[in-house]
């Protein structure tokens, strides 16, 4: 017994000792060890008075620790989050509003109406496949490829439910069938036909790279800075298509936590992360499509700029969406998910 | 005073510390489920995803308890009654599968027995099957996993109380005249009614609010675990609550089953047991018994053989064959080049080990009290003591966060969240059943008229107490303590809600690895994991032979 004593005594000295005189400054955030440690670097030269400790968790996980931690708040900046996770976050009140110095370089449907976030970069949505199992020219090319009787059992798609960039998709594909024919019935056909064409909901991201890259399922919807990930920084064989028609074009977002302990160090982060030569920095090394306007296409890698041409943003009414989307995603797992014939 | 009155004395803490800790933050999920009156109730109940959810959970749960004691009572009563070559190491590997940490031992079934799995595409190989001959998924699936992960628990109980046996009575019945399967049905089996009871019930709890199995495999199938996360993910936080609350209730229901199962049989040793088992002369059993042994050790560390694999494969290359095509030392010298690795080890040591020794405390008085003494709030102090497992960790996790997130002395509130010890009262929340239902386990199979004996001869309490209870108590103190460290240093569901950035443990670092894709690297960090698990297992056992 006393020696199990003495190793908590041990292992309270130990995570007692790591503070220093420093100011800590806490980020959650999902965009990965690389660049938040690039950008912790950077920053912590410049402000050698600020420690950096950043958090590294899912958009979602973001939203709920915040929430959780509403009555006494741990994290002062929130970078990185699709923008209708910002706008939940906005109605029960978590964000701090904070102006920019870049706010006119944003496109209005690029940040929230008072200031409560930010849009950072762009995430436009894809078709990607395995390149070993499926060949350029037999690739879906549109979305409606996708509900192709051929593609059944092939398909692997993220669980709706818990993904915010299917809920994208899924709700673009509701909001084309009210535009077109004011009745939900189409979208919700074309979810059942898919249905029937996908072999399994996986609930990680990082497991579903996994079964498309080893073939168990060989054609998926995700986003195009992680397909291009995977695409040039893995060896995983994934190539992607830009939909013909038109792609949901998401905004990702920074923020100000609502009772942040050190505003004024916040504030100094968020501008530092957002300036051209960090936004051009994120595209260079970490395949990052800048949300800012003022930023001069020829410094862009190459690849931005050809996938830019290519892009057909879909118009989404972004009220129609926050009206809907919750009761649209409710009746597709009630009544269509699993319900296609499965092989 | 009293015996009853002194025993209400040393329970009132006890059962003070749980009302605290255990049923102030979950009776504000409760309440967080009516705060609509009972609008979110009839959502739920007109909901055909959720009713589906509840009907999925209890099946899993059920069918995991038959699997579990399908798989951990024979290996228990091999390893316990027979000696045999290779028993030994059988003996060593049979508790590995704790050694897992949840979300790295799904996924680990995933690479081996997954449609693209290793078994998988052997079996599909030799046989040239066009398809997969199988898919992991659905309730089968999660069954399967569990069977794997939770036998432990059936398996470690059952042992417990067979070392407690007493062979000779085995042998008295036998020159009875009873026949084997006579003796099995009315001496050896009502004896171990408690271990198996308790380990059946820990089971139950266990698949019922399990997590990670259905994250993984779940793909189409609900549960009420990944329902309560579709529903806060959906912002809808008055449902989730009512999901955590109809989970908690099935697992209240099934506690009360189990309970007075357990409660109508009562048999007890006078002695102290004794350690023999039979060594089989006959060659042929022998040979039985080793090949069996053998294969049964082979699939138990398979899955830890597959982490160690992957951690020594290259990430991404290992596409259509069986095997990981391109082995690495990169993954291993990621992990330690990186200037921070040893955080997460140290945070996760230090608060399983505040957590298993607080569990060690309480649940030795709170099991004592349970088993021997007799006072107004015994029921009470019972109900207390089960409960943290009929609620999902999920649920602790959100009414912890919900209710330590400020100081106010007056309504007993301390500013837990986002400091270092919400995580070890999480742990220790979670863990004290466990800890419990083995020390009472343990104690049960001692007359309760040797403590009697013992004072009635002149023995302070002190004395007896440590000559003669603690000594009845140690191997379920020694089991649950070892296996409430083992859960609290790869905890994930709870942690993944409550942890910051000064007690982050190792489940959130193995998760952080996974979401970059760097299944390598994980993988190594959860080799890591394993060998610090089996460290601990070895310094258990090392205490446990030094106080024979």
């Amino acid at each position: 017994m006393r020696r199990a004593w003495w190793l908590v005594g041990l292992g309270l000295a130990l995570s007692a000792c790591s503070s220093d005189n420093r100011t800590v400054l806490i980020v959650y955030s999902p965009h990965g060890k690389e660049l938040l440690e690039y950008f912790e670097k950077g920053f912590e030269k410049a402000h050698p008075d600020v420690d950096i400790q950043w958090v590294d968790m899912g958009s979602q996980e973001v939203l709920e620790r915040v929430r959780a931690e509403k009555p006494n708040p741990q994290a002062d900046v929130w970078f990185g989050a699709p923008a209708e996770a910002f706008d939940r976050a906005t109605k029960e009140n978590l964000l701090q509003p904070y102006k920019p110095t870049w706010a006119a370089a944003i496109d209005p449907e690029g940040r929230e109406a008072h200031d409560n976030w930010y849009g950072t970069y762009l995430t436009p949505e894809v078709i990607a496949y395995n390149r070993d199992a499926v060949k350029d020219a037999d690739a879906p090319k549109d979305w409606d490829d996708l509900i192709d009787p051929k593609w059944k059992g092939k398909i692997i798609i993220r669980d709706p439910i818990a993904s915010g960039t299917m809920r994208a998709i899924f709700g673009a594909i509701m909001a084309r069938s009210i535009a077109q024919t004011g009745k939900p019935d189409a979208g919700y056909e074309w979810l059942r036909k898919l249905d029937a064409n996908t072999r399994d909901y996986v609930l990680n991201p990082t497991i579903m790279y996994q079964k498309l890259g080893r073939q168990e399922g060989v054609v998926t919807m995700w986003d195009m800075p992680d397909i291009a990930t995977l695409e040039q920084r893995t060896k995983i064989p994934v190539k992607y298509v830009i939909p013909a028609s038109g792609t949901p074009l998401l905004v990702d977002g920074i923020a100000i936590v609502r009772g942040s302990k050190h505003p004024k160090e916040a504030e100094a982060y968020y501008e530092y992360v957002t300036t051209p030569q960090a936004m051009i920095a994120a595209a260079d090394s970490f395949l990052r499509i800048p949300a800012r306007k003022d930023i001069p296409v020829a410094e862009l890698p190459q690849w931005i700029r050809d996938a830019m041409s290519k892009i057909k943003p879909m118009p989404v009414d972004r009220q129609v969406m926050a009206a809907h989307l919750d009761e649209w995603m409710k009746y597709w797992d009630a009544n269509i998910r699993n319900r296609g014939q499965k092989q | 005073m009293s015996v009853r009155r002194q025993s209400l004395v040393i329970a009132l803490p006890v059962i003070a510390i749980l009302l605290w800790a255990v049923v102030y933050p979950n009776a504000a999920v409760i309440a967080g489920s009516f705060e609509n009156g009972l609008g979110h109730w009839r959502e739920f109940a007109a909901s055909p995803a959720d009713r589906e959810a509840l009907r999925t959970s209890i099946v899993i749960a059920i069918a995991s308890v038959f699997a579990s004691l399908a798989v951990g009572v024979p290996l228990a009563f091999l390893l316990g009654r027979f000696d045999f070559p290779g028993r030994r190491l059988l003996r060593a590997v049979a508790t590995l599968p704790a050694a897992l940490p949840p979300l790295v031992g799904v996924i680990a079934f995933l690479f081996l027995y997954g449609e693209s799995g290793v078994i998988t595409r052997a079996v599909q190989r030799m046989l040239g099957m066009p398809q997969a001959p199988w898919q992991l998924k659905g309730v089968g699936a999660i069954v399967f996993v569990h069977a794997y992960t939770m036998y432990v628990y059936v398996f470690l109980f059952v042992s417990a109380g067979l070392e407690r046996f007493d062979a000779t009575l085995d042998e008295a019945a036998s020159g009875l005249g009873a026949s084997t399967w006579h003796r099995l049905r009315r001496v050896t089996l009502p004896l171990l009614m408690p271990a198996v009871a308790g380990s059946a019930l820990l089971v139950f709890m266990n698949a019922l609010g399990s997590f990670s199995a259905p994250y993984v495999f779940g793909g189409g199938l609900r549960v009420l675990s990944t329902q309560i996360l579709a529903s806060k993910t959906n912002g809808a936080m008055g449902l989730a609550y009512v999901e955590t609350t109809v989970l908690a209730l099935s697992a209240v229901a099934g506690l009360v089953l189990f309970r007075w199962l357990d409660r109508k049989r009562k048999y007890t040793l006078a002695s102290k047991g004794g350690r023999q088992r039979r060594v089989i002369q006959s060659r042929k059993l022998q040979i039985v018994m080793s090949t069996a042994a053998a294969l049964i050790v082979i699939a138990l560390v398979l899955p830890h053989l597959m982490v160690i694999l992957v951690s020594f494969a290259r990430d991404g290359v290992w596409t259509t064959q069986v095997l990981p095509p391109e082995y690495t030392l990169e993954n291993y010298r990621r992990l330690f080049s990186e200037a921070e690795l040893w955080r997460p080890i140290t945070n996760s040591v230090s608060m399983a080990l505040i957590a298993t020794a607080g569990n060690l405390v309480v649940c030795f008085i709170a099991a004592y009290l349970i088993v021997f003494r007799n006072f107004a709030g015994r029921r009470l102090l019972e109900l207390l003591i089960v409960l943290p497992w009929a609620i999902p960790a999920t649920a602790i996790a959100l009414g912890l966060a919900a209710t330590f997130s400020r100081n106010d002395l007056l309504t007993g509130r301390v500013l837990l969240v986002g400091t270092f010890w919400i995580l070890p009262l999480a742990y220790f929340i979670r863990d004290t059943p466990l800890v419990a239902s083995a020390v009472e386990s343990s104690l049960r199979q001692m007359d309760a008229s040797l403590e009697d004996a013992a004072r009635g001869l002149g023995a302070s309490w002190l004395l007896t107490m440590r000559r003669v209870i603690l000594p009845a108590a140690r191997p379920g103190l020694i089991a649950g303590g070892l296996l409430a460290a083992v859960t609290a240093v790869g905890e994930f569901v709870a942690s993944v809600v409550l942890y910051t950035h000064s007690n982050r443990p190792i489940s959130m670092e193995i998760l952080a690895q996974l979401r970059a894709l760097a299944f390598g690297t994980a993988a190594a960090y959860s080799v890591l994991l394993i060998l610090l698990v089996l460290l601990m297992a070895l310094a258990a056992r090392s205490f446990e032979e030094r106080l024979v």
